[in-house]
């Protein structure tokens, strides 16, 4: 039986997709069979991230109406054998989404694969409910800044109310804090908040710390997860959180603001 | 949106509930009697008259015959809400169905025998005062109030075990007590307890609210911001003292 793993936030832009991809592909590169799904219909992204826009046939709406079979519609990824995408409609609407559908399609997907990552869309209507409602464990991912912290609080509190592990009243379902463009030197100027007042108020485990970083951008247009990046301190932090999904320890990074020295400042602090 | 629906693609559901529910066990079919002790208890007790359900008992009247509009009438007008008839003859059980009201079959005799052990007892039928509803009432809530959520306890005191995030509502019938940051909103004696307050480990409250009177984030002194306080209402006034 594979692991359900939500990515959800509530708060748009905060980098849930780029989270996923990365995720997803740090966990494929460790050896585990995975799939990632791409759940906000009608905004496709999870496809231009990883890549593989130009080979989309079939979607995760197709499959759920009976008219494509899961394996037409699963895209293998070119990079690594084990990882695999279902990308979402771009033409279909979120009402395409059924919850039986979802069910269908999870529980087939669960008997083949490890671990199954959903894309949640952003808000907290029916697109990012039914991407929730399955999931055996949650990374919200945050931004420092107080809107971010507010809508992952808000959406903490449905996946402790709204979904499947709440209603069946099963183990609740495992919640981690992702927080992303984390900016050291923002947040010791005060303009972000810090690590410590965002994991005051959310009040869960932090699963990782993803520094702001040019490689994420980089990542994106390119369409390489920046997991394979791994001279980039995002790529070498979401490998980080990978780990800790798998259960190691692995100590915190990027987190405190170094300030740059004279040969740094001199060369442009080299790449981030 | 509900799941739950969705899945099952029916309106609604059935589920058995054991609910509390207060009877009235009638000693008289007089209803200008029945009129006139209401009266007493409503000047009493005026938060146990609050559309409260009631079922009445008729099982200690001997009268096949009973106005049971008349009665029904009189509690609706003391804000009692009649939702069913116990006991009685056929003739009560048919005006009660005419009326919209259930019907229950008389007690078990093992409750009867109870009865005759304690012959005062139906005399005296307990009175519902604010204190012990408060006792019954009351809601212990462990964990995180999350942005959206609302937790209750209209009836008692509510206690919450950890923080109540911005965005989120406690209220409570009684006093609310927060073992953490309240960041939300709280508001106490909802139902018009002047005597109810609130407590909480950190101040930050969107808004503080006793009996109706409250108060904003911004009305709060700056200075007892992020304190351990206590927060109580002196003459339609919100006073703010820190806990030491």
């Amino acid at each position: 039986m594979a692991k359900i793993i939500v990515v959800t936030s509530g708060k748009g832009g905060v980098g849930k997709t780029t989270s996923a991809a990365a995720i997803a592909t740090g966990l494929a590169l460790r050896g585990n069979k995975t799939v990632v799904i791409d759940f906000d219909v009608g905004l496709r992204n999870l496809d231009l991230i990883m890549g593989c826009e130009r080979r989309v046939v079939y979607d995760l709406i197709n499959v759920i109406q009976g008219e494509a079979g899961l394996n037409q519609a699963m895209i293998r990824d070119k990079r690594v054998d084990n990882l695999h995408i279902l990308p979402a409609s771009q033409t279909r609407d979120k009402d395409a989404l059924s919850a039986e559908g979802v069910e269908k399609v999870l529980d087939a997907l669960s008997k083949d694969f490890d671990y199954v990552i959903c894309d949640s869309p952003a808000g907290i209507e029916r697109g990012a409910q039914l991407a929730m409602y399955h999931a055996d464990e949650a990374v919200v991912v945050t931004n420092p800044e107080v809107s971010s912290v507010r809508d992952s609080d808000r959406i903490l509190g449905l996946l402790s109310s709204k979904s499947r592990r709440a209603e069946q009243n099963l183990d609740p379902v495992k919640e981690h804090l992702l927080i992303t463009r984390y900016d050291p030197e923002r947040v010791s100027d005060g303009d972000m908040l810090n690590l410590e007042d965002i994991q005051e108020i959310l009040a869960i485990n932090l699963i990782g710390l993803i520094p702001e970083s040019e490689a994420v951008l980089r990542a994106s247009n390119q369409g390489v997860p920046v997991t394979h990046d791994m001279k980039s301190d995002a790529g070498q932090a979401y490998t980080d959180t990978v780990s800790r999904l798998l259960g190691e320890d692995v100590p915190l990074r990027f987190h405190e603001y170094q300030k740059k020295g004279l040969l740094s400042r001199m060369f442009g602090g080299g790449r981030r | 949106m509900s799941l739950n629906v969705d899945r099952a693609g029916s309106a609604f559901t059935f589920k058995g509930g054991m609910l509390p529910m207060t009877v009235m066990e009638l000693i008289s079919a007089d209803p200008e009697r029945i009129r006139e002790q209401l009266a007493g208890k409503l000047s009493q007790s005026p938060a146990f008259f609050q559309h409260t359900p009631v079922v009445l008992s008729v099982e200690k009247l001997d009268e096949p015959h009973l106005a049971l509009e008349r009665i029904c009438a009189v509690c609706r007008a003391h804000k009692l809400l009649p939702v069913a008839v116990r006991g009685g003859a056929d003739p009560v059980k048919q005006s009660a169905w005419a009326l919209g009201l259930g019907w229950f079959p008389p007690q078990e005799e093992r409750t009867r025998a109870l009865e005759s052990v304690a012959p005062s007892a139906p005399a005296e039928a307990p009175q519902p005062t604010p204190e012990i509803q408060g006792a019954v009432g009351s809601r212990i809530h462990r964990g995180t109030v999350r942005s959206g959520q609302q937790v209750s306890a209209p009836d008692g005191d509510l206690v919450v075990l950890g923080a109540v995030n911005a965005g989120a509502e406690v209220l409570a019938g009684g006093n609310v007590h927060v073992y953490g940051a309240l960041r939300g909103r709280a508001l106490a004696g909802i139902r018009g307890d002047r005597e109810a307050s609130i407590f909480c480990h950190e101040l930050h409250g969107e808004l503080l609210s006793l009996a109706g009177n409250y108060k904003r984030l911004e009305d709060i002194d700056p200075q007892l911001l992020g304190k351990a306080v206590q927060v109580r209402l002196n003459d339609d006034q919100l006073t703010i003292t820190p806990l030491v």
